[in-house]
Parts: C-alpha cells; sequence; structure tokens
C-alpha cells in the first residue's frame, strides 16, 4: 500500500511540474502560431534563416516559459549575511552581489536560481549588442558603389522612410505612448535589425510584435509592394530605361564609408552604433586588405548572431505578452507603414521622373525601404514585366542601401526625440 | 544636435485629442526635416568628393596618355624592326592546345603581348597538384 502511494504521489508530483498543469491557453495558441511559421519558414521559404529560429524559439517559450525566466535572488539582510559562516566575506564592500537598502536597511541580491538559456542569450538583445553585429555582415555584403555612382538615390532612400514618422501619429492616436508609437512607426523602416534595436531603447516590452511584424513584412515585400508600384505609377513611367551607370573607383569606395559614418556620427550619435558598425563593415570589404574578417563578419559572425536573435526574439513572444488587442493594432500599423513607405518612395520617384525630363523610372523609388535586396530585386521585376530588356536591378540598388542608411537616421532621430 | 525636450510628455492617455495632434505633428515635422537634411548632406558631400577624384584620376590618365604619344612620336622616327614570332621553347609531351591555352591566360592577365613573352614552358616535377597548392596558399596566405 506504502508503495502505491510513492508511486501516485511522484506521478502527481511529475504532472505538476510538467507543462500541462503549468501552461495556459495563450500558450498553446502561441504554439500553433510557431506551427504555422515554422511552416511557412520550410515550406514557403519566407526568410527562413530568421523565421525558423523565431518560431522555435516561440515554441520553446510557450512549451517552457522558464527557458526564458529571470535569476530568482533572495534578500537577505548585509548583517545576516556577513554573520553566515559559509561567506568569508567580513566587509559590505566585499560583497559582490548587489546591495538593495529597503527602509534605512541594506540586502544583499543572493542569487538563488540562474536564469533560463533564452535569458542569458536575450542580453545581447536587450543591451543592443546584436543588432549593430548583424549591421557589420550587411556592410561586409552591400556594394555602394550604385549609391556612390547616383548620389541622389539618397532622396528615395529618404522619402522612404516618411512612413515611420506617419505611422508614428497613427500609433499615437491609437492610444500608444511616444516612446511605443516611435518603435512601431520603425517597422516601416522595413530593416529588422533597426526595428529591433530601437524597439529594446523605446519599448521592450512590445519587442516580440514589432520584430514578428517587421520581418514577416519584409518576408512579404514582393506580395506588398508591386500593387502599390502599380497603382500609383504610369505604363509610359515603369516603362522608362535608365542611363548605365558610372564605374567607381576603389578610391570613391574606400572613402564613402569613412565620410557617412563621420557625418552621421557626429549629428546623430544615437545611430553611430548602427551606422558605425555598417561602415566599418564595409570598409573591411571596400579595403581588400582584411579579406579573412570580412567573411568572417559577414558569414560565420552573422550566422551566429541570427541565431541568438532569432530564437530570443521568438522567445519573447510567450502567450501572455502577445496575445493582446495591441499586438493587432501593431502589425495593422506596421503593414499602414510598410505600404506609406513604398508609396512615399514611388512619389518622390516620380518628382525625380518629371524633374529629369524622364530619365528616371520612378520604381527604383519603391526600393528606398531597406529590404536588401528584396525591394530592389521587386523593382527590376515589375520594370520588366512592362519593358522585358529594362534592367531596373542596379539602379535600385542605390535607393534600396540607401534606405539602410536612412532608416539608421530615421531610428537615431526616433531615439532622440522620444527616446 | 540636440532634440530632446519635443516632446517631454509620455501619459499619452491623458492628452486631448489637439495634444496628441501637436506632438505627432512636432515628431513628423522634425523627423522628415533631419532625414531629409542628413541625406542632402551627404548628396552633397559623396557628389563633392566624387568629383574631386574623377578629376584627380582623369588627369592622372591624361599625363599617361601624354607621355605614351610622346614615346611613339620618338619611336616612329625609328626604322620599324621586323617583328620577331619565336614560339616559346616547349617540353615533349605538352601539347599546342596547351601552349595556347597558358599563352591566353598570360595574354589575359597582362594585355598587350609587349608587357609580357613566354619563354618556355616545362611541366613542373612532381610535388602537389594545382589545386593542393591553392588550397594552401589560401589557408597559408594570412600568416
Amino acid at each position: 500500500m506504502e508503495i502505491l502511494q510513492g508511486f501516485v504521489d511522484a506521478v502527481v508530483g511529475i504532472f505538476q511540474t510538467s507543462g500541462f498543469a503549468a501552461l495556459t491557453w495563450q500558450n498553446y495558441v502561441m504554439m500553433l502560431v510557431s506551427f504555422i511559421l515554422i511552416y511557412l519558414a520550410v515550406k514557403k521559404q519566407y526568410e527562413p534563416l530568421l523565421l525558423l529560429p523565431i518560431a522555435f524559439g516561440m515554441l520553446l517559450v510557450n512549451l517552457c516559459p522558464s527557458i526564458m525566466a529571470a535569476p530568482l535572488t533572495d534578500l537577505i539582510p548585509v548583517t545576516e549575511y556577513l554573520n553566515n559562516p559559509n561567506h568569508t566575506e567580513t566587509d559590505i564592500s566585499q560583497i559582490q552581489y548587489q546591495i538593495t537598502t529597503i527602509n534605512g536597511i541594506d540586502y544583499v541580491n543572493y542569487p538563488t536560481q540562474n536564469a533560463g538559456l533564452l535569458w542569458y542569450l536575450y542580453r545581447g538583445v536587450k543591451l543592443g549588442i546584436y543588432p549593430p553585429l548583424i549591421f557589420l555582415g550587411i556592410g561586409c555584403m552591400t556594394d555602394f558603389g550604385p549609391l556612390i555612382a547616383n548620389p541622389k538615390s539618397l532622396i528615395l532612400g529618404a522619402a522612404a522612410q516618411i512612413g515611420i514618422f506617419v505611422t508614428f501619429t497613427g500609433a499615437i492616436f491609437l492610444g500608444f505612448d511616444p516612446a511605443q508609437a516611435g518603435a512601431i512607426g520603425i517597422i516601416g523602416g522595413a530593416d529588422g535589425p533597426t526595428a529591433i534595436f530601437v524597439t529594446t531603447k523605446l519599448a521592450p516590452e512590445l519587442l516580440g510584435s514589432i520584430a514578428i511584424a517587421a520581418y514577416s513584412y519584409m518576408a512579404l515585400v514582393p506580395i506588398i509592394q508591386p500593387p502599390i508600384m502599380k497603382a500609383l505609377t504610369t505604363k509610359k513611367e515603369r516603362a522608362v530605361v535608365m542611363e548605365q551607370l558610372r564605374p567607381v573607383s576603389k578610391l570613391e569606395k574606400i572613402i564613402f564609408p569613412i565620410i557617412v559614418v563621420i557625418i552621421i556620427a557626429i549629428l546623430l550619435p544615437d545611430a553611430a552604433p548602427l551606422v558605425g558598425m555598417l561602415m566599418l563593415g564595409n570598409l573591411f570589404k571596400e579595403s581588400g586588405v582584411v579579406e579573412r574578417i570580412a567573411k568572417t563578419a559577414q558569414n560565420e559572425l552573422m550566422n551566429i548572431i541570427t541565431i541568438f536573435l532569432g530564437t530570443t526574439v521568438g522567445a519573447t513572444a510567450s502567450g501572455a505578452n502577445f496575445l493582446k488587442l495591441d499586438t493587432i493594432k501593431i502589425i495593422v500599423l506596421g503593414l499602414i507603414a510598410f505600404c506609406m513607405g513604398t508609396a512615399f518612395g514611388l512619389l518622390f520617384g516620380k518628382i525625380m521622373y518629371k524633374a529629369t525630363g524622364g530619365k528616371v523610372n520612378p520604381l527604383i523609388g519603391s526600393a528606398g525601404v531597406s529590404a536588401v535586396p528584396m525591394a530592389a530585386r521587386v523593382a527590376q521585376k515589375v520594370g520588366q514585366q512592362e519593358n522585358p530588356g529594362n534592367f531596373l536591378l542596379m539602379h535600385a540598388m542605390g535607393p534600396n542601401v540607401a534606405g539602410v542608411i536612412g532608416s539608421a537616421v530615421a531610428a537615431g532621430v526616433l531615439l532622440n526625440v522620444v527616446g | 544636435m540636440n532634440l530632446s525636450g519635443i516632446t517631454s510628455l509620455m501619459n499619452v492617455a491623458d492628452l486631448t485629442m489637439a495634444e496628441k495632434g501637436i506632438t505627432s505633428a512636432k515628431v513628423v515635422l522634425t523627423g522628415f526635416v533631419v532625414v531629409f537634411a542628413v541625406l542632402v548632406l551627404l548628396i552633397v558631400i559623396i557628389s563633392i568628393y566624387s568629383s574631386i577624384i574623377q578629376a584627380a584620376q582623369n588627369s592622372g590618365k591624361k599625363k599617361q596618355e601624354k607621355v605614351v604619344e610622346n614615346i611613339k612620336a620618338t619611336t616612329t622616327d625609328k626604322v620599324e624592326a621586323p617583328v620577331e614570332t619565336v614560339a616559346p621553347v616547349a617540353q615533349d609531351g605538352i601539347s599546342e592546345e596547351v601552349i595556347a591555352v597558358i599563352s591566353a591566360a598570360v595574354a589575359t592577365m597582362y594585355g598587350s603581348p609587349e608587357k609580357a613573352k613566354i619563354k618556355s614552358i616545362k611541366k613542373s616535377d612532381g610535388g602537389r597538384s594545382a589545386w593542393a597548392n591553392a588550397g594552401l596558399l589560401n589557408n597559408t596566405r594570412p600568416f
């Protein structure tokens, strides 16, 4: 009888510590969402490099919330701590743990349980370390040649950021505070690392929904952009064949990152971590003397960071955090921001078309939302539908890489104004 | 550039519609103006340094062209020597096709035949294969 009771107690104990007892319905809904995302990543190949780790992080945190739990600490009065014979410290100054003073009494924050695995990896997101490192890799892969050959495309990169600020207004009127509204607006920049960087500083509580919205819309660029592009341009404008870009010398390419970082870091120090790393990576590439470092930054380092970033960002989407009305608002506002960015880029493209007497194809304006190189490829594809002999890709790469700089500048402005 | 102080409010729920409008108008205007100003400044600076570099490189090229023209002018006075067409001395067992391929590669790398000549072609004896050498070089070059 005693054996049977022991057996029942053990089974009950196992059940009580298992997910069945601890999980809520929100966790199960989020698991379903993660299955859909895994399906989209594997079967449809929508940005699988990011979507797969995000979806799996989401699954893990909803199966086992403690994987993202912060470390537990006990508050022990300092005198009691020092009197404990197990502790070797003899004075308060020697105590290595954080001291908290409550009602005039000092307490030691004594750790009793370590944090979950993903909590530690998430430090890189929370402290704003991963996004600039991703930018380092992007810098190594980016050719700013088309932008240097045609600097006016920076205007299109700036125009596409207007969506960020217009969406900010929408978010304010939907009841978000200015910091949250800034983080939501940045989805319109269509730049994942920038969106994460800004959100962790302005509204960390919204990180899961904003990151997922940003990456989803980047993956959906080929579906979202073409209808807007066709609606805002005429057949004649879309068929414009642009003159070939001039070749850019190596010296110009080497000087470019140095000049850009000097100007932006002085004017907008808040954008310096992102732009600084982007330009460092680009200098690695263009200088041609540190091939090994450039290779590591754009391959191994970037892949490692992508794993950590994706998994931990997915892990912020726990059921209780994610299943809120605010998430739906963010997803809708994000879509508006993205569409507005595309539209303003196109409108400025049309202005350039008129100003140059029909030499600029307005379609390249839509590539001003970052999403490199997807947005440029979409411009190429839509242009070719009108004129199969038209190759807009290199022309669209100018505004496309300008969009990366533009969204980093917009991020700097938002951090300064509402941060 | 210090933009803080434009929005000192944080409790947006307490704001009236008019105040919300003013807050967002300020941010939209600031964002619009600053982003455009910074990028237009970049356009100006990129254009300036590009034109300086292009001008410098063009003048360098022109100088080179002048030197070449001068050399040509002095050499045309002399009686032109007949151009010798000597085939490279090739080891037995190396086919004409291989010689042609090597010559083509050299011509592609060095451009005109005046800059490089192939005098002889020999098989290297044993050792690593060309691919193994390339792999080794790739791994050890930075050290």
